[in-house]
């Protein structure tokens, strides 16, 4: 039975991911006074890739071309150990806790940083220092959210910390909860990039992500993105179903509730999404430098997260 | 009612000179500067007095006395020289109701019963004297006005923190109550030390006193002299009252310490000064130094503190003032631009040079009797070594301080043409005969102290 | 439940300095002052009708005239005329420095107050502390004047939300405070208006 649900959830994040990002776009398009594209309009784009056809640079390795299955399967294994529709381990839940969790998503980055620089392309390349850069400064932060979760739950389990938050009034409306998401909701950000840290505009000079699958064509592009898609979709259910709002989600084996909260998390995520879709209209894109003072900013809530704990001495 | 009387009488200046009788000013400032005066004086021969706003003893009545002497000097002095003043930055009359205030401000922090209201006067005081030090419209002033009223107003922060404190652990500010009570307990202990640090700020005391060179050098002179006489000995009252409420060995080895390093720090300093208002800034910050050190000391240190202050606060207004001549006649600041000082200015290098002599400590004058109580307190107290280490330093600043002046005042001989004195010069003249003088009151002084040195 | 929203309030204050450290544009520090004003008033306000303690509603209610409505106003207004006082073109230290120290300085009142201030009282007294630290390090960090007024300011603050925890001074006493700090604002607005920013080395304030 866990076996199936396992299958149900990867579809769920499968099928869903691009159209997370359709609506994320056409909000901020609507927002904009403008029309946009359709809210199917990601699945198109990717029915197009998957029929062109393949092309690599000639400077480019085999590892460049294995790359993107490589990471395709490894953002799908995530979908399998992450409580998206489920507050209870599924049949891979045991498999990682949060860190193991982080180290796939690091493991997938790395290599999509070591393809672009493999692809020999200078864009590419700019765009994987970048890219790494950045990744040097918000990995801290992110550790010291799973240590502070880990200090008020006594665990690394997602399921777990999803249940704690779930069951205990006085966790969920603490400040130390409160400063862990908002620096969760800074790092969010930063790792689906979305506004203050990067644009989408092709000619922007600022971008960093979407330099390094430049090179890419065809099918292989259509994986690259097609992750990445999959990627903000887990980080945005990451940050509503633990971090801030782990309400509803189904902690007993029940079909029903189960299917019903399938929908109820998709609403959760379409209002995510419109916040999101404020920040990118409201706010304009940080210098590249500047971006380091918004990080420190990040880091600054975590770290004072623990000195709430500290000082209120709500775990004594 | 007397009690009031000095601060009235320059409230009204105030007044006055800024509202009802604008055009003029400069009488108006004479006049109440005058009665505060007579008010402070005829205030020696009162009794002591205390109720829930005022705490007048011995000691409040000598500072006030000492206030109202540079006061007075102070604002004849500046009708003159802020006429002279050309492109300023305030008008004479806003000039005039500013320096009233400031002085009304610290005419109340002296006699007021609360440490708390002490601690606002002492910051009324920041905030009308900060428009004094940018009167010479330019951007240095303005940096240095700047300057004094940041790091001041931080620094008295700390020492609201520390009136905090004191009141929570002693439920009352009165220094009347807390004399009688005496408190004890580490967080009285918390507070006291934090006000050093925070009226030390002001008064000059060494980690925070990088504002005064600046603002002592850069002010016009009448305002530097009454800056360095009498604002940083008011910041230094409060911690005589701490010090009086509350001895505690821990807390007197702090403020010994502050004291020490204030003396060493600014005697070294002065070394290097190439700017002769900066150079007597210096000074100032070396002598309230010492008078830390006295205060810490207790018992005849404190005696020797009070002399050093009475005295330095005459002596280096009159300073100030003949420096302020000094720079309206060569327009300039550096020391080695200027020579042959006693052939063109004959009045105003003598007694810039006796000045010099009586802010250092040079053996006939009162300041040298005052340092002299509290080394040989010091000897007594910390030993041999602290002692000596400590007359080092005050022998570094003399040396330092009177070979510029001498400098000044002796070399270049090339046929100077003489420069007509005004009779104004008569005041800083004054101001420093009296501190020399002042010598021949200190047995009645003593009598007068008895009760606050034990 | 007092000591809760004591704690919440003392946090928002803290992560609205640091906010403070990381913006560039005065104005917008200016604004981030007004609401740290406005909570600290409101809290003040609200406690003063709970325990029915009328030394504290009028203290509360000078705090929201003075602080929260008429100093940022009127810095505000001296900002107006001088737009390129607007923008700070450098700042000492870099921002994400400052803004990690700024984090730092909680975690070091907090240890100060752990091992100097364990018999003070509880260990709340680290917030205040930490404000104050910050607004001082504000001073410290920035060359523009309005910045420096606003680190002074938040020292200020945090005076009172330290009132708060030990017994506040006597009401005569905070008046005198407010009136002062105004005192401060105002002169301080006139020096700042003109005050050169990019003051070259002089020798006048050297040494």
């Amino acid at each position: 039975m866990l076996f199936l649900l396992s299958l149900v959830q990867f579809l769920y994040v499968l099928v869903l991911s691009p159209l997370a990002i359709g609506i994320l776009k056409r909000i901020e398009e609507r927002l904009e006074s403008r029309h946009g594209p359709s809210i199917f309009q990601e699945y198109f784009n990717l029915y197009k890739y998957f029929k062109k056809q393949s092309i690599y640079p000639q400077t480019a390795s085999a590892f460049f071309s294995y790359v993107p299955y490589i990471v395709f399967a490894l953002i799908s294994f995530l979908t399998l150990v992450l409580p998206i529709i489920t507050a209870f381990p599924l049949i891979f839940g045991p498999v990682v806790d949060f860190v193991g969790g982080g180290l796939v998503f690091g493991a997938a980055s790395t290599l999509s940083k070591l393809a672009a620089i493999d692809s020999r392309n200078n864009y590419s390349i700019l765009g994987a220092s970048r890219a790494s850069s950045i990744g040097i400064f918000t990995e801290p932060i992110i550790l010291l959210i799973f240590i502070m979760f880990g200090v008020i739950s006594g665990t690394n389990n997602p399921y777990i910390i999803n249940n704690v938050l779930q069951t205990s009034h006085h966790w969920y409306y603490s400040l130390v909860h409160l400063f862990i998401a908002l620096a969760f909701f800074f790092v969010l950000i930063i790792e689906t990039s979305q506004l203050p840290i990067e644009s989408e505009t092709p000619n922007e000079l600022g971008s960093i992500d979407s330099l390094m699958s430049l090179e890419y064509s065809g099918r292989e592009l259509a994986l690259m993105k097609w992750a990445s898609y999959m990627k903000s979709f887990l980080l945005m259910n990451v940050f509503l179903n633990v971090y801030t709002f782990p309400f509803f989600v189904p902690m007993q084996y029940n079909p029903l509730s189960i299917a019903i909260y399938m929908f109820v998390n998709f609403l959760k995520i379409c209002g995510l999404l419109i916040i999101l879709a404020f920040i990118n209209a409201t706010i304009s894109k940080y210098r590249l430098f500047k971006i380091f003072d918004y990080i420190a900013v990040a880091f600054s809530f975590a770290l004072v997260a623990f000195v709430v704990f500290y000082t209120t001495n709500i775990g004594r | 009612m007397i009690y009031y009387l000095p601060g009235l009488f320059s409230m009204l200046g105030a007044l006055f000179s800024f509202a009802l009788l604008r055009k003029k000013e400069r009488l108006v400032s004479v006049i109440s500067s005058l009665l505060s005066l007579i008010s402070a004086i005829y205030l020696m021969f009162c009794s002591n007095f205390s109720n829930n706003l005022l705490y007048v003893d011995n000691l409040s009545k000598i500072f006030t006395l000492m206030i109202a002497i540079v006061y007075v000097g102070v604002v004849v002095f500046s009708i003159e020289y802020i006429t002279n003043l050309k492109d300023k930055f305030l008008k004479v009359y806003q000039y005039f109701s500013l320096l009233h205030i400031f002085s009304a401000a610290l005419f109340f922090s002296v006699t007021l019963n609360n440490l708390g209201l002490i601690w606002v006067c002492i910051e009324a005081t920041t905030f009308s004297s900060a428009l004094l030090v940018a009167v010479e419209n330019d951007s240095i002033a303005q940096e240095a006005a700047w300057r004094y009223i940041i790091i001041v107003s931080v620094g008295l922060v700390i020492s609201l923190i520390s009136t905090l404190f004191l009141y929570a652990y002693a439920n009352t500010l009165s220094i009347n109550a807390l004399i009688k009570e005496k408190p004890t307990g580490s967080m009285f202990l918390l507070g006291a030390l934090l006000s050093i640090v925070g009226y030390g700020t002001k008064a000059g005391v060494f980690p925070m006193n990088t504002w005064l060179p600046d603002t002592h050098g850069k002010a016009p002179a009448p305002v530097s002299a009454i800056f360095s006489a009498i604002l940083l000995p008011v910041s230094l009252y409060p911690i005589i009252r701490i010090f009086q409420i509350y001895q505690n060995p821990k807390l007197e080895f702090f403020a010994f310490s502050l004291g020490f390093l204030t003396v060493a720090s600014a005697s070294l300093i002065a070394g290097s000064q190439k700017l002769y208002k900066r150079l007597f800034a210096y000074s100032s910050i070396e002598n309230m130094g010492m008078a830390l050190v006295g205060i810490s000391l207790g018992s005849w240190g404190l005696f020797g503190a009070i002399i050093l202050i009475f005295a330095h606060a005459l002596a280096k207004s009159g300073v100030f003032m003949i420096t302020g001549n000094i720079l309206h006649h060569f327009k300039t600041k550096k020391i080695e631009d200027i020579k042959g000082l006693y052939k063109t200015m004959p009045k105003s290098a003598l007694f810039l040079l006796f000045g010099s002599l009586a802010v250092t400590g040079a053996p006939p004058s009162a300041t040298f009797f005052g340092e002299l109580l509290i080394l040989s307190k010091t000897i007594q107290t910390y030993g041999y070594i602290a002692g000596f280490c400590l007359i080092f330093f005050v022998g570094m600043g003399f040396l330092f301080i009177n070979l510029k002046v001498i400098d000044m005042v002796f070399s270049g001989i090339s046929a100077p043409k003489k420069i007509i004195e005004s009779n104004f010069v008569y005041i800083p003249i004054l101001n420093i005969a009296f501190s020399v003088l002042f010598l021949v009151a200190i047995p009645f002084l003593y009598e007068f102290l008895k009760g606050i040195i034990q | 439940m007092e000591k809760e929203i004591f704690i919440l309030v003392g946090f928002l204050e803290i992560v609205m300095a640091i906010f403070m450290q990381w913006q560039v544009y005065v104005a917008s520090n200016i604004t981030t002052f007004k609401y740290q004003s406005w909570i600290l008033g409101i809290f003040l306000l609200a406690f003063g009708f709970i325990d029915k303690d009328v030394p504290m509603v009028i203290l509360a209610l000078l705090t929201i005239i003075t602080r929260a409505i008429f100093i940022p106003k009127y810095l505000l207004n001296t900002i107006n005329k001088y737009l390129f006082r607007a923008r700070e073109n450098k700042h000492r230290i870099s921002t994400s420095l400052s803004v990690l120290v700024s984090v730092l300085l909680a975690i070091f009142s907090y240890i100060l107050s752990i091992v100097i201030l364990s018999n003070v009282g509880s260990s709340l007294i680290s917030i205040p502390l930490t404000l104050m630290l910050q607004g001082a390090f504000l001073i410290v960090s920035r060359s523009n004047a309005y910045a420096q007024m606003i680190g002074y300011l938040v020292m200020e603050n945090a005076m009172f939300l330290m009132g708060f925890i030990f017994t506040s001074l006597p009401f005569i006493v905070e008046a005198g405070v407010i009136m002062d700090i105004l005192g401060i604002v105002m002169i301080g607005g006139i020096l700042m208006k003109i005050r050169d920013e990019d003051i070259k080395q002089e020798e006048e304030l050297l040494g």
